[in-house]
């Protein structure tokens, strides 16, 4: 028998078992689209964070108030962006919470570090800002402008940076300007924390923090965010001239600053010392070990749905026991028979992949939806609004849903292609 | 001449597990000629059904040897077997056994189709023996919308699709009433008159009167073999 007569033979198999076809479908499409979804939106957030870091030079450490073995940069590094890629309007609190243990005098002494090109604390928070009547809460970080010009990795998309000996200007990132204020210009004044701020420079789109943060000298964010002083910082940024010897002066930080602050035990360390390249891989071996583990929890599903293919296929198996007598009666081999039962499955999971495919897709879009939306995710919130869903997953998922249908049913074609014909004819 | 179908010294026996085994046939031997009309007759449970099957090769024997053609169906392999049904032997079944979600015009191409007969091709012959039994009119039909009469004309259709030498039929009229049971035995007839060679399994010993030669089973056995001299015309 042609492998055509075979498949018509299975389609006209499925749509004359139409409920259990479909219910058995429905098991697939829940597998697949879980997978899809959840690698898709795993893919979004490894990407933003690739997008976020690589925004970031390799060649930046940063100290932050406070001991964070995991995420030491979430304590405040706001010098050359972080991760995370914030709305525009800044949800935090005013202020940082974190103890200010991190002054001017540790400053002054990191600097006699010989790998250290550049050094500067900073101050950041948020607070409200208006233009032309809108107001809405800004995050803002208050930086040393002669070495964050050296420090900062986003390009101008219009004006200039801030200079050394600059007062009451402010550098905006992209979503700030086109969001936060209607696509704003330089030399235009806005209002932050009640003071007026004269924009001189627009950072382009990064895809990291940067695009929404708002950058002011020191001396002018000190005085505008609750709790601040030019003497405590909330982190402070480093530069090294080489970075193969990042690791050797993460050390010589570590060690100076114990020194300053008194400490004599590294397990009662105030502060944090991080490195970007250390919280990439920090950060996305925690992503791909989430990524795995839900992938795990979507496998679940699909397993089950695999075990409703096989029952559908038995229970097909059983009701066409007779009409398998019937077919090898009249010449049927038993390869025409073990072809009908696999092209059954295989269409199941088919029609299981295409759908699953498509709700997938659907689901992740409108997870990424709802966390883009929502006020209170967070970081979390931040990363599930980007979803990614490539051609691989799309060829891949398909191809495993077809394989899942293969499989599933190969055991009990197997079985129906064995029938004796003779007792095949029998069945009643 | 060597005969079409040849069983000889054929014993069947089913494993009924701690019950032990049933020995359904013993000690079978039976030649079939090149267009011989054989009826096989005998009370229910007697083993004629079990003798279609072998004929047929759709069982083998546990002992003992059947001929097809000259070729012992034991030897072959299951495509050869599967060709040898296909090709060779037209099957007509009591229940009538058609493809309940195919049109009657589906059973019969699906037989030429199972061969490789191209579609175009199966599709017109399928539709010329369908009109060959009077159901021209009634080719897309699914079998539940014929009659029993109807659906045993489809089944005679399919088993001369791939024009076989041998017709095996199961009590072919069990189902049906006298009238069309009258057809069926008729048209049966009249392709043994074509040269097919027809081996028809009957619990009537009226329809047995059909055949040249009826073989009586009993309890397993060939009870005896009588040729019929006055065949009903």
């Amino acid at each position: 028998m042609k492998l055509s007569k075979s498949f018509r033979i299975a389609l006209n198999i499925i749509a004359h078992s139409k409920i259990r076809s479909w219910l058995t479908i429905i098991g697939i499409i829940i597998g697949i689209a879980a997978i899809v979804s959840i690698l898709s939106i795993g893919a979004g957030a490894q990407k933003t964070l690739e997008q976020n870091l690589n925004s970031l030079s390799a060649d930046i450490i940063t100290i932050s108030p406070g001991f964070s073995r995991a995420m030491g940069a979430e304590a405040g590094f706001r010098g050359g962006g972080d991760i995370g890629g914030g709305p525009g309007i800044s949800q935090g609190t005013s202020g940082s919470s974190s103890p200010k243990n991190l002054t001017t005098t540790d400053v002054t002494l990191l600097k006699g570090i010989a790998n250290i090109a550049q050094i500067m604390g900073t101050v950041s928070g948020s607070t409200n800002s208006t233009y032309l009547g809108k107001t809405g809460k800004v995050s803002v970080d208050g930086v040393d402008p002669a070495v964050w010009r050296n420090i900062v990795t986003t390009d101008l998309k219009s004006g200039r940076y801030l200079s050394q000996g600059d007062t009451n200007v402010v550098v905006i990132g992209s979503r700030v300007a086109n969001s936060t204020f209607n696509n704003i210009q330089v030399n235009q004044q806005i209002t932050i924390g009640g003071q007026t701020f004269v924009i001189v420079g627009i950072l382009k789109e990064s895809g990291g923090s940067d695009d929404s943060r708002v950058f002011m000298p020191i001396k002018n964010a000190v005085n505008i965010l609750e709790d601040k002083s030019s003497k405590n910082f909330d982190s402070i940024v480093v530069k090294v001239k080489n970075i193969s010897q990042t690791d050797d002066t993460i050390a010589q930080i570590t060690s100076k600053l114990m020194l300053s602050h008194g400490i004599l035990q590294s397990s009662k360390v105030d502060f944090s010392v991080t490195s970007m390249k250390a919280m990439q891989e920090s950060v996305s071996t925690t992503l791909n070990s989430m990524s795995i583990f839900l992938s795990a929890i979507a496998a679940i599903s699909l397993i089950v749905g695999a075990i409703g293919i096989m029952n559908s296929t038995f229970t097909s198996v059983l009701e066409k026991t007779r009409e398998i007598g019937i077919l090898k009666a009249i010449g049927a081999r038993n390869k025409d028979i073990l072809a009908i039962f696999l092209f059954n499955s295989a269409i199941i999971g088919f029609i299981g992949g295409v759908l699953g495919i498509s709700f997938g897709i659907i689901a992740s879009g409108f997870i990424s939806e709802l966390a883009g939306t929502s006020t209170t995710g967070g970081m979390m919130g931040r990363f599930l609004s980007f979803t990614y869903v490539s051609p691989y997953l799309i060829i891949g998922v398909f191809l495993l849903s077809i394989s899942v249908g293969l499989l599933s049913g190969a055991i009990p074609a197997y079985r129906a292609s064995r029938l004796r014909p003779v007792d095949a004819l029998r069945y009643e | 001449m060597e005969p079409v179908i040849k069983m000889k010294d054929v014993w069947k026996r089913y494993n009924m597990g701690k019950a032990g085994g049933l020995t359904v046939l013993k000690e079978i031997n039976l030649d079939v000629k090149q267009g011989e009309f054989v009826a096989i007759t005998g009370h229910s449970g007697s083993g004629k059904s079990t003798i279609m099957h072998l004929l047929g090769a759709l069982d083998t024997p546990s002992y003992g040897n059947i001929y097809l053609k000259g070729k012992n169906v034991k030897e072959l392999s299951e495509d050869s077997l599967a060709l040898l049904r296909g090709k060779t032997i037209g099957f007509i079944f009591q229940q009538f056994n058609l493809l309940p979600t195919f049109s009657a015009l589906d059973n019969v191409m699906i037989a030429m189709e199972i061969v490789n007969t191209p579609d175009k091709e199966a599709r017109v012959k399928a539709m010329n023996l369908l009109i060959l039994v009077g159901l021209g009119e009634r080719a897309h039909h699914k079998p539940t919308e014929l009659s029993g009469g109807e659906q045993q004309r489809v089944a005679i259709a399919r088993a001369l699709a791939n024009d076989p030498e041998i017709i095996i039929a199961d009590e072919p009229t069990g189902n049906l009433d006298s009238q069309t049971g009258k057809f069926v035995m008729d048209f049966l007839r009249s392709l043994n008159k074509k040269g097919k060679t027809i081996v028809f399994v009957t619990h009537e010993l009226e329809l047995a009167k059909y055949a040249s030669r009826t073989i009586y089973v009993k309890d397993g056995k060939i009870e005896k073999e009588v040729y019929n001299k006055r065949r009903l015309k």
